[in-house]
């Protein structure tokens, strides 16, 4: 309901002036155009609440989706829809704008690049400005395109009544009811949010404090990182654990660490590790070690991996430390004696071979080489960690000139305790939640939930709905993250900047907006700029005179906002000498394990699940298990066997607090006696999408934990009653025995060597090659004639690929790819264009793991063209395997015949099929890119190497009267891969960067002897290992 | 032992009166079906109506609500196309072939299989259609000028099936209708029924049994028995290069031709058998389809019946001899993988039990042949789901192994099939003279009588 200004309303309506997004047009600095737009921001209306008419709807798509000319995005503009007749400088139709802005789903805050076209947000890229992340970003930050379009979302406040039943409220009446709650709130005023990143939320959550004395501020997060810096306090004096200087590191031991998923900014770690996989610099490569319980991305990616329960890491890093005492006589300021390497290995079957290779790689590589303890491991072990790396001289990795920084910290499970015992007590008036969800989150036998009841006055803040909102009495819907202005500092020498590339699309605010609102009161008449000027003023008066900017600020402003981030020249706090009286807590004798250990472990995609309603990331198959929509149980197969069990049958984990009953999956390479549990999933209180998906982890968790937080040990497990279906896109074979041993090198998909092999032989796979060449006759005549202007093609470094997936992401949102849903990717309905085949080799035990990734090949004999009946599937002059949608009948032919299957057909009309429509709502339609035809039931479709993109600079060449430049086309999937493993480029261009990827002498291509000739190379990937042998 | 070739295969076990023989023929459609019919009528409709309800769902949300997978893109679909087209050869094959080799004991049973022939391909034909994910769009597959000057892709193999089961759909019926039109005559003649007269002297074309009729009669017939010929190899082996075409390993072969269409006359002649034991029996048929006929045809199932078996054998030898690891695999796959019961039922269905056939006495005996002759029909479905989903299943790319289970709307459509045959055969055997009047006639003794006396 309109709060204020119902007349303005009508007035803006009469003007039929185009409303688009504002962010620019202020540069201008347009006194009369700024009045306007705050005019338009600030009128509500009436209709938000119930939705648009469909009519009105299909008016605005038709318009704006199909005219392309009248198109603005601002859906508060209900007036009729026109053409742009006072062309807005900044838009060009059919052309993107990127707006640089800060992604905040994560505490990483990295930089995001946002592609609009004509107002409206379809892609979330890395911002290449950004000293972190460098143009990348998560798969968590690229799906947040979708979060943003969610039908799912709040529309506006909601306040409960008396029955329990949710009402939609007036922004301005829930304000004043719940600011009279504030005013009389006589206790505790508790607001709980999620890492605190940016400087001016922290100012302004210290005037709520200051308005409202008895504030106490709770933050937290599922995964942090407290753990390795309480260790690292106590080793070196400093508050923060250092940045890694991976792309030096020669030796990399990562212990149940997954730097390269899920610990830290994985998008650096990532990049900076890659560095050091560079087939070209064959001389720098690192070598991986990865000790580890469960099976993660990390582990799949190194050279050794050894499995090893979480709770023996401790015993195994002293026993590193007694072994390199007495291989090099380095005096070890602890007594190790009791820790024998050799007696542990064979103890606990770790391969002698490897475990040797690794203590000598350390010894000798010190200075180069860096042992790295996963943060859910204890403080002791972090400690032993420290003290390894710096007895070996690896402090040499620290980075020395750049160090983290937090805001704000965060509380201890000990400060929510209290906050806890204080609700109970009836110590708290009032909770805020503030875009957090800790009835999710907290361990449940915190009694979180419960204690929430004796709170008289609950609010949450919050995107859509989740388990808080759902216990709370006030309801204040947010912005999205893309509607959303801020900053975020999480390092020394920058600060990032996050600014709205869209209006609000429904009556809501953003979060530090309503906190501004309630610290204003109401005397203040709410603007949609609020926080806007809050920040820049904030910015002026604080962050400005710190910068010495010599630039007037109005237009250093706009500068930053155009970068997305100002550098800071700033110092860190430089640490000294290890110390040696952190060693005093640690234990001189082996610890025993005992009994199952429950791992649990943050999600890839949904990480700790404030995104579970985002159908990208939900079907996003983990790379390894290759398993969408479920978390499970994975263990490994003795211990299966121990528990007769198999995959899908459900087991009950018992951490102490009640049992709780999870799927079992088999997992290749897990330790025994350990069970896996991703995080995020089990949401109770969540859109249509994450409905039913998975179970949740907080059962498991305590609040009092006696190992780790996240591990626990001595734990119950034992089979249960029933099964639930997991499901997954690719079987789960391991190639170990004959006729399937080692297929897939066999058939010439995967060619893998080693490092030791490539420096002997720089031809050895080219021989390889030879050697085994059966050319099948062409099935077309060679047509000397084509592909003599452009013709493009793909290389991916399968050195740099990690197998992350981010790609799939990329892929979907660039090219309309819709959600099947859980029951077809059961049926192997997938739809994703490109994909990441694994392969296990070797045996069940100690895997071998391959990965790959897998899209259209763009074969010049394609087989998938002479089948196709109708002609619907062509090659094109530049080398392209083209889909012409409008033409495909659907036999599916050509996906039969296509040897790499990676034709994609509709099975359905997906959109009105997943989730009774929900692709097909109003909103939804907003997301798609225009330049990709959205495909409908029936019809095949595949990746077609972004010819949108290369359409664009076709364009652009004409314009110009230039050659097309291969490398000026970036495809969604190189754009967003992390190593930068995709390569793509004009094979014809001679002297590019790209053909010297595509001729690579570790080059090949996928099943060479069905002879289709693809236009994807594949970078043979070498392991560096000790042996020539792969 | 020796035995005389020129000597005709008793046609009659009791020599019967011209007009015996025309009242026998066409009594079924002068009378009124008994109770039983409708009942069985009754059970086959429904059957078509399952199928039809099933293909309309399909029609409605799409090919999801088949089994198929990205892997397995065909999968009943296809198998049940090909099943079909199989069925249809026989018939032709009896009509054509047959009547061009003299062999004409096969005048009592060309009738009836070249309707089989028919109904068959229409089953057959419906199935390329609904299997496409926009059935509405069939006719792209067609050549046919366009303002945008699109024409279908003449590489492909499916667009040739669409030339080669269109072709056999229209030479069929019109060598069927060419059969039948002194038959009509015949009716005409006999009917009182007003209404019949003036369908059957529609369909009689004006025949008036001269002699002239009579020798273009013969003289086309035997030109369409020369086109039909063709056919009968032609039409499968196009079939066949749907798969042979392709690159998928257990597809791409070159015994798919002459393998395809002896397992199609092996599971045609199956069919007919299969019918008209039930057929000769009900409308008391049994002295013009003889026990010799019925033994006839069982030895050719047992020839086809080898001929595929051979095939079996050549295919696994030669994915081995290939040294094509793909091939091999496929192969192993197929005989101990995750479809090894479908491979075993096809084993043993086609090539183990059509071999009791060397035994005259089961060859003889009705109850025997029938469950072996059903038995055929089950294999020969199992042989083409075989071929098109264990192959696709394990193909190139290990990632993308899967399996393929049919779902409810599949196994409705698939019975729907059989409920159109069955419905199309029942409205047939009460409409028609299931056995031609004009040339069962022409092999009565005495019939045709030449200066050497008896029957030739």
């Amino acid at each position: 309901m309109p709060e204020e200004i119902d007349t303005k309303n009508k007035k803006t309506e009469n003007k039929r002036e185009p409303n688009y997004w504002k962010g620019f047009k202020e540069i201008y600095n347009d006194p009369e155009f700024s009045k306007k737009v705050n005019e338009d921001l600030t009128e509500s209306k009436p209709k938000d609440a119930n939705g648009m008419s469909r009519r009105k709807f299909l008016a605005f798509v038709g318009a704006s989706a199909a005219l392309a000319g009248a198109a603005c995005t601002d859906y508060r503009d209900k007036g009729e829809i026109i053409p742009y007749n006072k062309m807005p400088e900044e838009i060009s139709l059919g052309k993107p704008n990127f707006y640089a802005s800060t992604c905040t789903l994560c505490p990483n805050s990295c930089g995001i690049l946002i592609r609009t076209r004509e107002g409206r947000p379809i892609k979330v890229d890395g911002n290449p400005e950004h000293p972190v992340s460098k143009g990348k970003i998560c798969v968590k930050g690229q799906a947040s395109i979708l979060d943003l379009y969610d039908p799912d979302r709040l529309k506006g406040p909601l306040r409960k009544s008396k029955t329990g039943i949710f009402l939609k409220t007036p922004w301005l009446a829930a304000n004043k009811t719940f600011i009279t709650a504030l005013d009389n709130a006589d206790k505790q005023i508790a607001v709980i949010t999620h890492q605190i990143n940016s400087v001016t939320t922290k100012k302004l959550l210290g005037e709520f404090t200051k308005k409202y004395p008895n504030t106490k501020i709770y933050s937290y997060e599922l995964f942090d990182n407290t753990i390795r810096n309480n260790a690292w306090k106590k080793s070196y004096g400093t508050d923060f654990y250092p940045i890694i200087k991976w792309d030096k590191a020669k030796v990399i031991v990562a212990l149940q660490s997954d730097f390269l998923g899920t610990e830290g900014n994985r998008v650096e770690n990532a990049r900076l590790f890659a560095e050091g996989r560079d087939v070209d610099k064959v001389k720098n490569f690192n070598r991986l070690y990865s000790v580890e319980a469960d099976m993660s991305l990390t582990g799949s990616n190194a050279d050794y991996r050894l499995k090893l329960k979480p709770e023996l890491q401790y015993n195994f890093v002293m026993s590193l430390l007694n072994e390199i005492n007495r291989k090099t006589n380095i005096k070890i300021p602890i007594n190790v004696s009791k820790f024998s390497l050799k007696s542990f290995a064979k103890k606990y079957s770790l391969d002698a071979k490897k475990v040797e290779f690794l203590v000598n790689d350390l010894i000798e590589n010190s200075g180069k080489s860096i042992v790295y303890a996963g943060r859910s491991l204890p403080e002791k072990t972090h400690i032993a960690v420290n003290l390894l790396n710096e007895i070996l001289g690896n402090t040499k990795l620290y980075n020395r000139k750049t160090s983290n920084y937090s805001v704000a910290g965060l509380s201890t499970y000990g400060d929510f305790y209290k906050l806890i015992t204080d609700m109970k007590n009836g110590g708290v008036s009032v909770v805020i939640h503030f875009d957090s969800n800790p009835v999710y989150h907290l361990p449940d036998n915190m009694g979180y939930k419960k204690a929430l009841k004796k709170v008289e006055t609950v609010a949450t803040l919050t995107e859509s709905a989740n388990e808080s909102s759902e216990v709370s009495n006030f309801v204040f819907a947010t912005n999205n993250q893309l509607e959303s202005w801020g900053d975020a500092k999480t390092r020394t020498g920058f600060y990032s900047l996050q600014q709205p590339v869209i209006a609000p699309l429904y009556n809501t605010r953003q979060k530090e907006a309503v906190i501004l609102q309630w610290v204003k009161g109401l005397n203040s008449k709410f603007k949609e700029n609020l926080y806007h000027k809050y920040l820049m003023d904030n910015w002026r008066a604080t962050i400005y005179p710190t910068l010495n900017s010599e630039i007037e600020f109005k237009r250093f402003w706009y500068g930053i906002l155009n970068d997305g981030v100002v550098l800071k020249n700033e110092k860190i706090k430089s640490f000294g000498k290890f110390k040696n009286s952190s060693l005093s807590g640690l234990t001189t004798s082996p610890v025993k394990p005992n009994g199952f250990t429950v791992v649990i472990k943050e999600s890839y995609a949904l990480g700790d699940g404030r995104q579970a309603n985002n159908g990208w990331l939900q079907e996003l198959p983990n790379s390894l298990a290759q398993i969408t929509w479920d978390n499970y149980a994975a263990i490994s197969k003795k211990t299966a066997k121990k528990l007769q069990v198999q995959n899908n049958d459900n087991i009950k984990v018992d951490t102490g607090s009640g049992e709780k009953v999870y799927p079992v999956f088999i997992q290749p390479g897990a330790a025994d006696n350990t069970v896996t549990i991703d995080s995020g999933y089990g949401r109770t209180k969540v859109g249509r999408v994450g409905e039913g998906a998975g179970f949740r982890i907080s059962g498991l968790m305590s609040g009092k934990p006696t190992f780790s937080p996240w591990i626990y040990t001595n734990v119950k497990v034992a089979r249960a009653e029933g099964t639930y279906t997991v499901v997954t896109d690719q079987e789960h074979h391991v190639f170990e025995k004959k006729p399937t041993e080692n297929i897939f090198k066999k058939r010439g998909i995967l060619f893998e060597g080693t490092v030791a092999e490539y420096e002997k032989d720089h031809k050895f796979l080219k021989n390889e090659r030879e050697e085994e060449r059966i050319v099948t006759p062409a099935i077309y005549p060679r047509h000397p004639e084509l592909y003599k202007d452009v013709k493009w093609g793909m290389a991916i470094d399968l050195n740099k690929c990690l197998a992350c997936g981010d790609c799939v992401i990329a892929c979907n949102s660039e090219n309309n790819v819709p959600i099947v849903g859980k029951d077809q990717i059961g049926r192997g309905r997938r739809m994703q264009w490109i994909r990441i085949d694994r392969y296990y080799s070797v045996s069940y035990d100690e895997p071998i793991i391959s990965t790959q990734p897998m899209l259209c090949q763009q074969c010049d004999d394609a087989p998938c063209e002479n089948v196709c009946p109708v002609a619907a599937t062509t090659h094109s002059e530049d080398g392209l395997n083209q889909m012409i949608y409008n033409r495909c009948v659907g036999t599916r032919y050509c996906a039969n015949n296509c040897p790499y299957k990676v034709r994609r057909f509709n099975f359905y009309n997906y959109r009105d099929r997943f989730k009774d429509g929900f692709q097909e709502e109003q909103l939804f339609d907003l997301i798609y890119n225009p330049e990709v035809t959205v495909r409908s039931n029936g019809v095949m479709e595949k990746c077609t190497f972004c010819i949108q993109r290369i359409m664009e600079e076709k364009a652009e060449a004409i314009r110009e009267k230039r050659k097309i430049i291969g490398e000026n086309v970036k495809v969604a999937c190189q754009v967003a891969c992390p190593t930068s493993a995709i390569k793509f480029g004009d094979i014809n261009a001679k002297k590019s960067k790209f053909v010297k990827y595509r001729n690579h002498e570790l080059g090949y291509y996928v099943l060479e002897e069905v002879n289709t000739k693809p236009n994807v190379t594949y970078i043979a990937k070498l392991r560096n290992t000790h042996t020539e042998e792969s | 032992m020796s035995v005389d070739y020129s000597k005709d295969m008793v046609l009659f076990d009791r020599n019967p009166e011209l007009v015996e023989l025309e009242e026998l023929i066409s009594k079924p459609i002068d009378t009124r079906p008994s109770k039983k019919y409708f009942i069985a009528l009754a059970i086959t409709s429904t059957m078509l109506l399952i199928g039809v309800i099933a293909a309309g769902i399909t029609f409605y949300y799409g090919i999801g609500t088949w089994g198929n997978n990205q892997t397995i893109a065909w999968g009943f679909g296809i198998t049940n196309f090909v099943f079909w087209v199989g069925i249809a050869h026989a018939g032709t094959l009896i009509s054509a072939i047959l009547f061009l080799l003299r062999q004409r004991w096969r005048n009592a049973i060309a009738r009836f299989a070249e309707a089989m022939t028919i109904f068959a391909v229409m089953c057959a034909g419906i199935f390329p259609i609904i299997h496409l994910g926009r059935p509405w769009l069939a006719g792209y597959l067609f050549p046919y000028p366009n303002s945008m000057n699109i024409w279908p892709n003449f590489f492909s193999p499916l667009d040739w099936d669409v030339f080669a089961v269109s072709t056999y759909m229209t030479v069929s019926i019109l060598f069927w209708y060419l059969g039948l039109i002194p038959d009509f005559a015949t009716l005409r003649d006999k009917t009182t029924s007003k209404i019949k007269k003036i369908v059957y002297s529609f369909f009689s074309l004006g025949w008036r049994h001269s002699n002239r009729h009579w020798r273009d009669y013969e003289k086309a017939y035997m030109i369409f028995a020369g086109l039909a010929t063709p056919l009968v190899l032609s039409v499968h082996t196009v079939v066949s290069f749907d798969f042979a075409a392709a690159i998928v390993p257990g597809w791409h072969s070159t015994i798919f031709p002459p393998y395809f269409v002896a397992g199609a006359i092996f599971s045609g002649f199956a069919m007919v058998v299969t019918v008209l034991i039930v057929v000769r029996k009900i409308f008391d048929m049994e002295n013009i389809i003889t026990v010799n006929h019925l033994d006839k045809m069982n030895k050719i199932i047992l020839l086809t019946g080898s001929m595929v078996g051979y095939a079996y054998l050549m295919e696994v030898f030669i994915s081995w001899y290939s040294g094509v690891p793909t091939e091999q695999y496929v192969a192993i796959n197929r005989a101990f993988g995750d479809y090894a019961w479908a491979y075993w039922i096809m084993v043993s269905c086609n090539t183990l039990f059509p071999q009791f056939f060397w035994s005259r006495k089961i060859r003889r005996s009705i109850p025997a042949m029938f469950v072996i002759v059903i038995l055929v029909n089950v294999g020969m479905w199992f042989e083409r789901y075989v071929i098109i989903v264990s192959s696709l299943q394990r193909d190139f790319l290990p990632s993308s192994w899967t399996y393929f289970t049919p779902s409810i709307i599949d196994l409705g459509i698939l019975l729907g099939s059989f409920g159109l045959f069955f419905t199309m055969i029942l409205m047939f055997t009460r409409t028609l003279p299931v056995v031609s009047m004009s040339e069962i006639k022409a092999v009565v003794e005495g019939a045709q009588p030449s200066h050497h006396g008896g029957a030739n």
